[in-house]
């Protein structure tokens, strides 16, 4: 009886939680919608523009499939994809240690870091480029490689990556993993790879998308060396053809958030799907 | 199982001395608990042994051997944290078998190692839950059993209770006792909680200031302190001070009492002040009838406070010694309250005198 009459109570509070949980009051409603339109009406511009100029009889897509079955257009994007991955994994492998290591034994160099970290933001972009380019003229073999824009972007991608690993290292207890794995037997790659990396799955995978975009995007450096990376040939394209140059710029926007959505799906199934309820101690 | 051998270890942190000639002998199989407040170096030196930190000086030898030179993932040492360590990104049998990773230990063997220990924990049943799907003191049995799996020569647990709550503290560490006869692998334990200490350990060490202030076994650390910070830390004292009136017959005048000493090896002068510790089960309060008088050997205490602390009450009194705290049984306890006056009786047989 007792628990018939607790149930028969606890109905209308519930009822009355999901209410007050669905009531949004009006301004934060009017942000919301504000919000919105301002990030989507400039994407529907940009579609609407990029389905428009099409002459009689021909595909509603005619600026797409013109643009894909331009050879300069597939040449540009693999190169920026080439350049982007290979940013990603230059910053990684020069990144992940040093910021571990700093975490771990150096914790006092962890301010000098965080300045060398926030360089590249206020150092504007050319002013950096003309700095390096001396230095880069005298490296022959590399100065005429798309590879030496995979190095300048790891320049420009440092404080994004940074960020993302030191808070990914600061919410782990680093030094007790790292103890733990050592009384275990294990030497510090294996911890590194097998403990600590798993961990930091999630500050990886959103420094690398932020690399990612910012190699893919870049170009006042690729202009300047003269490289036709994908942001190159879309400026190009979109000063002959401005349909084209819309279209291509609804391109690289769904191709990055594509990269988005599978690294975040990528990040997702990192650590066991399986959700038991916390149990108490018995 | 081994033995340790601690040899006049010393380590500091700039102007801190951590460690200050520490020295202590671990036999095999004992269950020694390091026992001190916060900052007396009790962590400083479990880490030490396990290869976390190096001392300035002294030896760190495990069955004769001196490890020092030995990395940590080199000495084969179990090592349970205070803070929970298990890997986030494993299951409790993957943290389990990771020991025997490294160790190339067969699939079947890690497996079996693994479903044996967490058996003995008691988590069985809890094999292919992650960390987060498992309560504080779930981890802390999982990180044991990860300790153990690598069949360690010595197991090292750095107050590996005190982030649960009280009454999984203690069912606990009557496990951590239980496993650590069963296996019979010699252990050093570190804590501030001295039940936590007197109730598990073969011997406690009570440190202080990156010293060893007394080693011996729980009952005689309990009821022989031998320094005035031991008297203090471990259980709760009464301090009376006293003047010597005989060194033959080591009689104390304290107040209007006079008191006979039981230790032998009290060796005061006459006339010297000195300080002696009772403790407040040691001390028996008689209820006075209205204008009755104190019998001889008892002191006049008026109750100040009273604490309630289950089977006993703990009772504050104003004394002519000073003020006391008395230990009575809460069905006597019933019958005082504040302003109470009441016979206060020390046991002699149970006073201690420590040198200042």
């Amino acid at each position: 009886m007792a628990q018939v009459t607790a149930v028969a109570e606890a109905r209308p509070s519930s009822h009355r939680f999901r209410r007050a949980r669905s009531r949004i009051p009006v301004w934060h409603l009017t942000w919301l919608v504000l919000a919105a339109l301002v990030f989507l009406v400039p994407i529907y511009s940009v579609v609407q523009f990029s389905l428009a100029g099409i002459g009689p009889g021909q595909s509603p897509f005619h600026w797409y499939l013109t643009v894909f079955d331009d050879p300069m257009f597939r040449a540009s994007f693999w190169l920026s994809i080439q350049i982007s991955l290979e940013t990603v994994a230059v910053s990684l492998v020069l990144m992940v240690p040093t910021v571990f290591w700093v975490h771990l034994r150096l914790p006092g160099l962890r301010a000098v870091m965080d300045l060398i970290s926030i360089l590249p933001f206020v150092v504007p972009p050319i002013v950096l480029v003309v700095g390096l380019l001396p230095f880069l003229k005298n490296i022959t073999w590399l100065f005429v490689r798309p590879e030496v824009l995979s190095l300048i972007y790891v320049v420009f991608a440092l404080p994004f990556l940074y960020r993302a690993l030191d808070a990914g290292l600061r919410a782990i207890d680093l030094r007790t993993l790292v103890d733990a794995a050592e009384s275990l037997g294990a030497r510090m790659p294996r911890t590194l790879l097998r403990v600590i990396l798993p961990n930091l799955r999630a500050a990886i995978i959103g420094g690398s998308l932020l690399t990612i975009a910012i190699a893919m995007g870049e170009y006042t450096v690729a202009s300047l060396l003269e490289f036709n990376t994908f942001s190159v040939y879309t400026y190009t394209v979109g000063t002959s053809t401005a349909y084209e140059g819309v279209a291509l710029s609804f391109i690289s926007f769904i191709f990055v958030w594509g990269a988005m959505l599978a690294l975040y799906l990528l990040g997702r199934g990192g650590r066991g799907a399986a959700a038991v309820a916390i149990t108490d101690y018995k | 199982m081994a033995t340790v051998e601690l040899r006049g270890l010393r380590r500091t942190f700039g102007s801190v001395v951590a460690l200050d000639d520490l020295s202590l002998e671990v036999r095999s199989g004992e269950f020694v608990s390091l026992l001190g407040p916060s900052g007396c170096g009790k962590t400083t030196a479990l880490r030490i042994i396990a290869g976390f930190e190096w001392p300035d000086s002294g030896e760190v030898l495990v069955e004769g051997e001196d490890v020092l030179s030995k990395p940590a993932n080199k000495r084969n040492m179990g090592m349970v944290f205070q803070a929970y360590s298990l890997f986030p990104n494993m299951t409790a049998q993957q943290n389990v078998e990771f020991g025997l990773r490294v160790r190339k230990e067969s699939h079947e063997k890690r497996v079996q190692r693994a479903r044996e220990l967490l058996e003995l924990v008691g988590l069985g049943s809890a094999m292919g839950r992650y960390p987060r799907q498992l309560s504080g003191g779930q981890q802390q049995r999982v990180a044991l059993a990860r300790s153990l799996a690598i069949q360690p020569r010595v197991l090292l647990l750095d107050e590996p209770l005190s982030a649960l709550d009280a009454k999984v503290r203690v069912q606990l560490r009557a496990e951590v006792r239980r496993i650590q006869l069963e296996l019979g692998i010699t252990t050093l334990y570190v804590t501030h909680d001295q039940e936590e200490a007197l109730s598990i350990s073969d011997r406690v060490a009570v440190m202080s200031h990156g010293r060893i202030e007394q080693l011996g076994t729980p009952a005689q650390i309990y009821s022989g302190p031998r320094t005035a910070f031991v008297a203090n830390f471990v259980g709760t004292m009464n301090k009376l001070e006293g003047t010597v009136v005989s060194l033959e017959d080591r009689v104390v005048r304290c107040g209007p009492l006079l008191v006979s000493i039981p230790d032998p090896t009290f060796n005061h002068p006459v006339g010297e002040t000195v300080e002696l510790f009772v403790r407040p089960e040691d001390i028996s309060l008689e209820l006075l009838a209205n204008g009755g008088k104190l019998a001889s050997g008892l002191v006049e205490g008026r109750v100040t406070s009273l604490t309630f602390l289950g089977p006993v009450t703990r009772v504050g009194l104003a004394t002519d010694l000073g003020p006391i705290m008395a230990d009575v049984s809460s069905a006597v306890a019933l019958n005082l309250a504040a302003d109470t006056v009441v016979g206060v009786k020390l046991d002699s047989s149970s006073l201690r005198s420590i040198a200042r």
